[in-house]
């Protein structure tokens, strides 16, 4: 077991590295700061000075076994564009992007499961045809649209809720259900199958036997045994949060590493790009690790496969 | 289990929200008064006003810090930190400063401060995307403490312009906490102090109570970054922010109708133009690109796509610009003479590329895209993002597209920032040459004389009217919204100066 | 399982067909240009008739185009890129991790490997950083988007070749001699379809949203050719003023993606009911 932990281990670190390699490459292509930089009608050589003084003009493998001397010394530098260390920045960033996963897969998974659980029960009658109607609904409409209808409903309309910004958990609100709508379906399918599992089993009927309710059957066994996969789904998804976090931040002004992100590619701060990739590639491998292990040691048959 | 434990969350999460909604109503109305609340579409790059050149640092960092000389609200150029100025010769100018200005530290600011100020941003160390609107000062020397001299490279007619950007800096604090200390907790001596840059989310500043210009009329000032304009709308509407940065024209009618808002707009320096390319492609032959001239509704778009809110200009500058000559007009709006001219010169059908990047308005650029295409031109429109819109459009002239739009602004109000770096031979932009007009232009910006350079800026303008590697189309107009109570007259530099603003 | 006639599946069935007709038959159903301006005639609410006669049902956008003829003209742009991206991604995903399956050894670990490196980049990310490469323009934004979403074809069909590549026909026929290509079409291919094919389901929906995401960065379809997409990342500023500019695209790219993703949902159900995947 601790052989194929390490294993795996070596070959996140590989696949880290890669990507490292791949964005860097990708966004050495893709020109570089300096134009974006000077002030409009600077004249070529101002161009060229300031190009210069930053190091773009070189060559793309000198500057890329810079930046890896750089980082093996953990020196993740400091952006050209808002002359501040990048660690520092993304740091700053990081807490606000935790918040709204956290806050998103709460919705999903506080929304989603009641809902999965009572398809399961009504299976085959009109409630489940309107649950599922409705966690489906949740995905089908792009977040940049959803999120403007929020703000103006719920922000400016009601008046209930902040229109933007972080201030406190109220202004988490509709960020949250707006991301979190997106995976409500996940949580909702995987609730139902386990639930539809689970209901068949002797011991939910033994319960019901002994003359417990239907309902608290399923609370007692039910969900303890549908836990797992619901865990590791949920590790699962936080890999699609941040993605899904890109539009969902730039709409609701919420200061995260999605926004932060698309802001860099834009302004071609390198260095700021390569450090959210570098974190999110560690956190993308370090679940799906996680969640091998898991299932490795849940489920010997799994580890002899692979 | 797990459900019980989230839905207990949720609903702790859900009273949470209603009492700080219940808590936070009240206590915004009070405060309402002393914190006036800005949305801008990105926080500030950086606070240290050497650095950086984008407009919403400098709405910042222009509220921390004192300025050399600056403008009034028509535009011309007024004390500051210097009192009054003379020129020696051609090359050295004397500036004598105020004696009673004191940074947000206690320290007084001298000569010393200035001359640091100066050498610092013209320090190809500091990495500064300003050095090129200073590089033409080569000395600057402290004769006393309350006087400077510069000396330039040559006679700099837009030195002035120029030192309106410059940001006084105090050299003991700078020294002492080293470039990046001070980038994140700068010192100044303008009406605001830094209190607190939560970066990527908002700067706050406090009132500098011992500011030499009179009381700061907030206690606070918070400088928001919303990135979306649907957002800083719903922003305004709410109440959540007092005024608003940048929006369309169609929004800025729309807001009109709100009793509670007012929308504030002043005509800026700012000239929206096309770019057509003389160096390759269709656009190479002057009857092409004197077609397009003709075949472009000026004033529909302005009526229609800027809500009358631009003013049709015959050359590439605007009022607020020396050297911009009202009299050159430019071509009238005429279909059938634009169409002759590309059948005379056998261009029908031809295909263009137009380059574009989201920060230009959509709207003008698939108007003019149609205009085009109507005159019996094919127009490709190319979308890109804004670092590679910029790559290409001053990269080689194959590789420039042949139109593309701007909304040019060299914060100089001269025309040596806008048609030099635009069409002089050599420059990056510039996909066209001319000997006569580099004759003009350059001649134009080393010499004192106003006389002449207007002369020569005339000369320069003909030519450029005869040969059409750009179009001038309108002057454009900066947008704001607030709050019906906030009394402000936006400027045409695009200033975001707090001490003109008051609550009614 | 029992087979049954999902109620609401015909119904779902009929809409997508109807999109589908409509994207084909566009030019014959437009009844104006959808790239045709006409400033003077800007946010006109639907219903507006001209004095010339000309009928704008769903009134028209910024631009004074008939946005009718546009939501008709959408429909080509959202399906095309969902359906070629769909298509090139499932190509190269799906041969990928067959191959990594079958081989395994080495093959599988580099390829395996390099889809574990694509799929821990954000997608949008990856995108917006090719688009910024690449340029625009139709053909790219097909490459970019089957750049990152062929990885999720190639985990769902490496995963599922290794279950199917131990049964024990396709042992037989690989001792009998069999071609490596011959096995790998004739005999895994369609015993792992049934799972790919919900996969491609999913990702036809996301594929629609991703290219109006896109459409919402300035990055999507070009203008003024029409997606449903860039139309409504237009009309959102136009909610409270001018609701048809929005309200229509956004209706009509609801109702596909959320049929399609009742599809999915059936398909899932139907054929890989254990999957965890999204």
């Amino acid at each position: 077991m601790l052989r194929y932990a390490l294993g795996r281990l070596l070959q996140s670190v590989v696949a880290v590295f890669g990507v490292l390699t791949i964005v860097f490459v990708v966004m050495r292509f893709a020109g570089d700061p300096t134009l974006l930089l000077m002030p409009e009608g600077a004249s070529q050589e101002a161009i060229d000075a300031l190009r210069h003084s930053l190091g773009f003009d070189r060559p793309i493998l000198v500057q890329y076994l810079d930046y890896l001397g750089n980082l093996a010394r953990l020196d993740f530098g400091v952006s050209v564009v808002q002359h501040i260390p990048v660690l520092d920045i993304v740091a700053a960033r990081l807490p606000y992007t935790l918040e709204l996963a956290t806050g998103a897969l709460l919705v999903a998974i506080g929304l989603g499961l009641p809902a999965g659980v009572a398809m399961a029960m009504g299976r085959g009658g009109w409630l489940e045809s309107l649950l599922g109607t409705a966690v489906l609904a949740g995905q089908s409409m792009p977040t940049f649209l959803s999120g403007v209808l929020l703000i103006a409903v719920f922000g400016v309309w009601l008046g209930w809720l902040p229109t933007s910004g972080a201030d406190d958990l109220s202004a988490l609100v509709l960020p949250a259900l707006c991301l979190g709508a997106l995976s409500m379906s996940t949580f909702a399918r995987v609730a139902r199958i386990a639930m539809i599992d689970e209901l068949g089993r002797d011991y939910v009927r033994a319960a019901r036997a002994r003359g417990m309710s239907r309902l608290s059957a399923v609370l007692r066994h039910v969900l303890r045994n549908a836990a797992i996969p619901v865990v590791t789904i949920a590790a699962l998804e936080i890999g699609n949060l941040l993605a899904g976090s890109v539009i969902v931040e730039t709409v609701f002004a919420w200061p995260g590493i999605g926004q932060l992100a698309i802001q860099s590619i834009q302004s071609r701060d390198f260095l700021i790009v390569q450090m959210i990739v570098l974190l999110t590639s560690v956190i993308y491998v370090l679940t799906s690790l996680l969640a091998d292990v898991l299932y490795g040691v849940l489920d010997p048959r799994i580890r002899l496969a692979r | 289990m797990r459900k019980h434990h989230a839905m207990q969350l949720l609903t702790k999460l859900a009273t949470a929200a209603a009492l700080c909604a219940i808590l936070v109503a009240p206590s915004l109305a009070q405060a309402a008064k002393d914190l006036l609340t800005i949305d801008a579409p990105n926080d500030a790059a950086t606070l240290d006003p050497q650095l950086q050149w984008d407009t919403d640092s400098y709405g910042v960092y222009r509220n921390i810090f004192d300025n050399l000389v600056t403008r009034d609200g028509t535009g011309t150029i007024v004390p500051q930190i210097a009192t009054a100025w003379r020129n020696i010769d051609d090359t050295h100018v004397v500036f004598d400063l105020r004696s009673d200005v004191t940074f947000q530290d206690g320290t007084p600011l001298t000569a010393d401060d200035v001359v640091f100020s100066i050498k610092r941003i013209t320090n190809p160390a500091l990495n500064s995307a300003q050095l090129s609107q200073f590089d033409q000062i080569i000395d600057a020397t402290a004769e006393s403490p309350t006087r400077v001299l510069l000396t330039t490279k040559a006679p700099y007619p837009v030195l002035l312009a120029q030192l309106v950007k410059l940001s006084i800096v105090p050299k003991a604090y700078v020294e002492r906490v080293g470039n990046q200390e001070f980038n994140v907790r700068p010192i100044g001596s303008g009406p605001y102090r830094v209190r607190e840059w939560q970066k990527g989310v908002q700067v706050v500043l406090d009132a500098n109570a011992t500011y030499w210009r009179g009381t700061p009329p907030f206690k606070t000032v918070i400088f928001r970054a919303v990135p979306d304009v649907s957002t800083r709308i719903a922003d305004l509407k709410s109440g959540r922010a007092d005024l608003i940065r940048l929006m369309p024209p169609d929004e800025a009618v729309a807001l009109k109708s709100n009793a509670a808002l007012t929308v504030l707009t002043v005509p800026t320096e700012r000239v929206g133009y096309m770019f057509i390319n003389a160096q390759a492609g269709v656009t190479a032959d002057p009857k092409v690109r004197k077609a397009i001239a003709y075949g472009i509704d000026k004033q529909g778009i302005i009526d229609a796509l800027l809500q009358g809110f631009g003013k049709p200009v015959g050359s590439i500058g605007a009022e607020p610009i020396f050297g911009y000559l009202p009299d050159i007009a430019g071509y009238p709006y005429d279909p059938a003479k634009a169409r002759a001219l590309i059948k005379e010169a056998g261009a029908e059908g031809k295909e263009l590329t137009f380059l574009t990047s989201p920060a230009y308005d959509r709207r003008i650029v698939e108007a003019i895209q149609q205009m085009v295409n109507d005159i019996g031109l094919k127009v490709n429109i190319t979308m890109l993002d804004q670092a590679s819109f910029l790559r290409r459009r001053q990269g080689t002239p194959n590789d420039a597209g042949n139109l593309a739009i701007g909304v040019w602004s060299c914060a100089c109000q001269d025309a040596d920032g806008i048609i030099f770096p635009l069409f002089r031979t050599g420059s990056s932009w510039s996909k066209y040459s001319n000997a006569a007009f580099d004759t003009a232009v350059d001649a134009a910006r080393s010499t004192l004389d106003t006389g002449k350079r207007l002369a020569n800026y005339r000369t320069a303008y003909d030519i450029l009217r005869e040969d059409v590697p750009g179009l001038g189309l309108y002057q454009s107009y900066a947008f704001y919204a607030a709050r019906k109570e906030l009394q402000w007259q936006p400027t045409p530099n695009e200033a975001l100066f707090v001490m003109d603003m008051r609550w009614k | 399982m029992r087979r049954r006639i999902h109620p609401g599946l015909a119904l779902v069935a009929a809409v997508l067909l109807l999109i589908v007709a409509v994207a084909l038959f566009a030019p014959w159903l437009a009844p104006a240009d959808p790239t045709r301006q006409s400033l003077l005639l800007r946010l006109k609410p639907p219903g507006t008739q001209t004095a010339a006669g000309q009928m704008f049902w769903l009134g028209t956008d910024d631009l004074g185009r008939d946005l009718l003829s546009r939501v008709i003209f959408g429909a080509r742009a959202s399906l095309a890129v969902a359906l070629l991206s769909v298509m090139v991604s499932g190509v190269v995903g799906i041969t990928l991790g067959m191959l990594a399956g079958w081989f395994r050894g080495w093959v599988e670990t580099v390829l395996m490997r390099f889809v574990d490196i694509m799929l821990s980049i954000p997608a949008i990310l990856l995108a917006v950083l090719t688009v910024a490469v690449l340029g625009p323009g139709f053909g790219k934004l097909i490459l970019v988007l089957a750049l990152t979403r062929w990885s999720r074809y190639a985990r769902v069909a490496y995963a599922q070749t290794l279950q199917v590549a131990g049964l024990p026909y396709i042992k037989a026929s690989e001792l009998a001699g069999a071609r490596t290509a011959r096995i790998l079409w004739r005999h895994i291919l369609p015993n792992i379809a049934g799972p790919l094919l919900v996969v491609a389901t999913i990702e036809f929906g996301l594929m629609i949203l991703f290219e109006a995401s896109l459409s919402f960065l300035g990055l999507g379809i070009q203008p003024p050719a029409p997606s449903w997409g860039s139309m409504m990342s237009v009309g959102r500023a136009y909610v409270e003023r001018a609701w048809w500019i929005v309200a229509f695209p956004g209706a009509a790219l609801f109702v596909l993606v959320f049929c399609v993703n009742i599809l999915g949902d059936v398909l899932r159900d139907r054929l890989d009911p254990k999957s965890t995947l999204r």
